[in-house]
């Protein structure tokens, strides 16, 4: 912290904006994809929630080539700690998606779009069809769409192979995808893996510019009458608080072996201590998922936390906590 | 009423955190009135909507649905049965504790043009029954309730409700007439053009269903789902309809008799 030339207090606020590569947050905070829709936030909030919006950028659900339906009910239940969830990535395909652009065009922040698939050219084919329709849009008629995650880790989807466990087929997706735009590239790992640092080696490697984790943990849940799976898809995924502790030591893996790589640490974050908690351990900005659920405020909630963690440890700025567990 | 007459629009959900108070608690075996203090709530209100319940002192991490059971002035009513830990939790507030609500959520009844209504309930089904009623009622509409019960326990819920003409059947013929709801639905006189509104279990609802189509008639039925946003934000509530998978929070829990298949 350096005074201020003319003697006056320094400002005890932290700087908060952080740097994705080249995507410019104002602060650490982003929604974790499938666990916010700003278009449902905003039907029911009082006020203008497109002039409110909480996040630093926007990461909508994954969208596929082909619209896809989902896994049969139930698809969600409460865990200790936590919650499972079996969605199978219901969407409607990308061209109706991109069709319902223009009902959030004026959202300010950037936004990073969720892609998913079975095959590297599914993959790329979503990535082509943005790219394509945001290079041809006039200006102002669609939101800012500045990069792309690469979501090869939903373990709830019946391709067999979940690609983000595989080295070969991770470089497979993400070269597909690079050699189809120059936009900004996230892969998004799975922690249902030996190594992860295997597999972002691997994204790196074959053009990501940086990682994105954990998406959830394959579990499986009893119906406690039945003793059968309780979902509809048999297993889901693990996410809330109780993945938190797994998580940071995935983001700290990474953080370590990929020093200068831009990384999205998410995983039970619910206070802005938990955001505080993965910044420490390397990450760049921070995913809020299931902690969503809790309360229609909790990003506000969580990013107000944030700050004042900072301040009270005296951190002049987001960036500047960045890997300090790191170091030993 | 403004907000409350746009029944099945999207802009009469509002998500936004209410801090309230318990005023008032009423106990009826493992069911449980919780009457709380929320101006914005209730003046949003309309039957068939919900609240999502942030369970007290913590240890749950996601919210519960819960139907709104009444609103009037600035009060909302929920009737709660401990059925799991979440649950028997919210039947223990006391009068004066806070508790989070979120709401109102979720498609209402439509009771526009309704002149007979007839309310089928089961179990902890009824619920959202009793402001149904109390708004047609108002509005000079007929209402006739059938009631089903498994026993003697689940049956205490019915001294909850206050409605004029209410029939009830339990299995175990503890209370009312022995049977089902189907029981009660077979000795009505039902006039043509009564509207039907159910909610229950869903062997119960496929069985109205088929009643009402029968008898010619039409209705309206809410529909549970295991939820975790409540907001429309998760996809985690889908059920399917003649509509394609539709969110039983966002589109439902209100939906037409017609276009599902329970
Ligand atoms: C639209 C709607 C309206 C409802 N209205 C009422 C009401 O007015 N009064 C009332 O007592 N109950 C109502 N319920 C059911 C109530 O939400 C569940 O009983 C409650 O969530 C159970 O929580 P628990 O912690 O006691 O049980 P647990 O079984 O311990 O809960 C574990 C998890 O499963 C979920 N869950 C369990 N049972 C159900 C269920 N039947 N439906 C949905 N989620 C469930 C819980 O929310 C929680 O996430 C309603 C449900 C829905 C979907
Ligand atoms: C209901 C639900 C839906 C999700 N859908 C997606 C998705 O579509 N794409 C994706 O990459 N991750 C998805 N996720 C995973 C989250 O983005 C996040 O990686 C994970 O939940 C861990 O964060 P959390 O503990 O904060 O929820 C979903 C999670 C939940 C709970
Ligand atoms: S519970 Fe999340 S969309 Fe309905």
């Amino acid at each position: 912290m350096t005074e201020r030339a003319n003697g006056a207090p320094l400002d005890p606020s932290p700087d908060l904006s952080v740097s994705l590569g080249p995507i410019v947050l104002d602060h650490p905070l982003v929604d974790a994809s499938g666990t916010f829709d700003l278009l449902e936030y905003a039907r029911r909030y009082d006020g203008d929630y497109f002039a409110d919006f909480p996040y630093a950028a926007y990461v909508p659900k994954t969208v596929t080539v082909d619209a896809r339906t989902g896994n049969p009910a139930p698809r969600v239940t409460e865990t200790p700690s936590g919650m499972i969830n079996a969605i199978g990535l219901e969407n409607p395909g990308v061209r109706a998606w991109i069709a319902r652009l223009g009902e959030w065009a004026h959202l300010r922040q950037p936004v990073i779009v969720s892609v998913g698939g079975n095959e590297p050219e599914q993959y790329a084919a979503v990535v082509a069809a943005l790219d394509e329709y945001l290079d041809a849009a006039a200006p102002g008629a669609a939101p800012s769409i500045q990069g792309y995650e690469l979501n090869i880790s939903c373990p709830n989807v019946s391709s067999g192979l979940q690609i983000g466990a595989d080295r070969a087929a991770t470089a497979e997706v993400v070269g597909a995808c690079r050699e189809a735009t120059s936009r900004f590239l996230l892969a998004k790992l799975t922690p249902n893996v030996r190594d992860v640092t295997e597999i972002g080696a691997a994204a790196l490697d074959a053009g990501a510019d940086g990682l994105s984790l954990i998406n959830t943990l394959k579990a499986l849940v009893l119906d406690r009458d039945t003793l059968k799976p309780f979902l509809g898809n048999r297993t889901g995924g693990l996410c809330g608080p109780a993945v938190k502790p797994v998580a940071l030591r995935m983001v700290a893996e990474v953080a370590q072996a990929f020093p200068d790589t831009p990384i999205v640490g998410m995983g039970g974050v619910a206070t802005g201590l938990d955001a505080l908690e993965f910044i420490a351990c390397g990450a760049t900005a921070v995913g809020v998922g299931a902690a969503n659920f809790t309360a229609f405020e909790a990003p506000q909630r969580i990013l107000a936390e944030l700050r004042e963690e900072l301040a009270a440890r005296g951190f002049a700025s987001a960036a500047d906590a960045r890997g300090v567990a790191l170091s030993s | 009423m403004t907000e409350a007459g746009h029944t099945h629009g999207d802009h009469s959900q509002w998500a936004e955190t209410s801090h309230c108070r318990v005023a008032a608690v009423r106990h009826f075996g493992a069911f449980a009135v919780l009457e709380l203090i929320a101006p914005r709530v209730a003046r949003r209100a309309a039957p068939g909507q919900f609240v999502m319940v942030t369970v007290p002192g913590g240890g749950s991490f996601l919210r519960r649905p819960i139907s709104l059971f009444a609103a009037h002035a600035d009060r909302i009513s929920l009737l709660v049965e401990a059925r799991g830990g979440g649950t028997e939790r919210l039947t223990r507030l006391d009068v004066g504790d806070a508790v989070e609500v979120a709401g109102p959520l979720g498609s209402a009844f439509p009771t526009e043009d309704v002149s007979n209504a007839l309310l089928v309930g089961g179990g902890i089904g009824c619920a959202p029954l009793q402001y149904l009623a109390d708004e047609l009622s108002a509005a000079g509409a007929h209402v006739t309730a059938c009631f089903g019960f498994r026993d003697f326990r689940s049956a205490r819920a019915a001294g909850a409700f206050t409605i004029d003409r209410l029939w009830v059947a339990t299995e175990d013929g503890s209370v009312g007439r022995a049977g089902t709801v189907l029981h009660l639905l077979a000795a009505l006189d039902v006039s043509p053009g009564t509207t039907v509104y159910a909610c229950g279990p869903t062997p119960m609802v496929a069985a109205v269903q088929r009643w009402t189509f029968a008898e010619g008639l039409h209705g309206y039925v809410s529909l549970e789902a295991h939820m975790a946003c409540g907001t429309g934000s998760c996809h985690g509530c889908v059920v399917d309809t003649a509509r394609g998978k539709l969110r039983v929070c966002a589109e439902g829990p209100v939906f037409r008799l017609d276009e599902v298949t329970p």
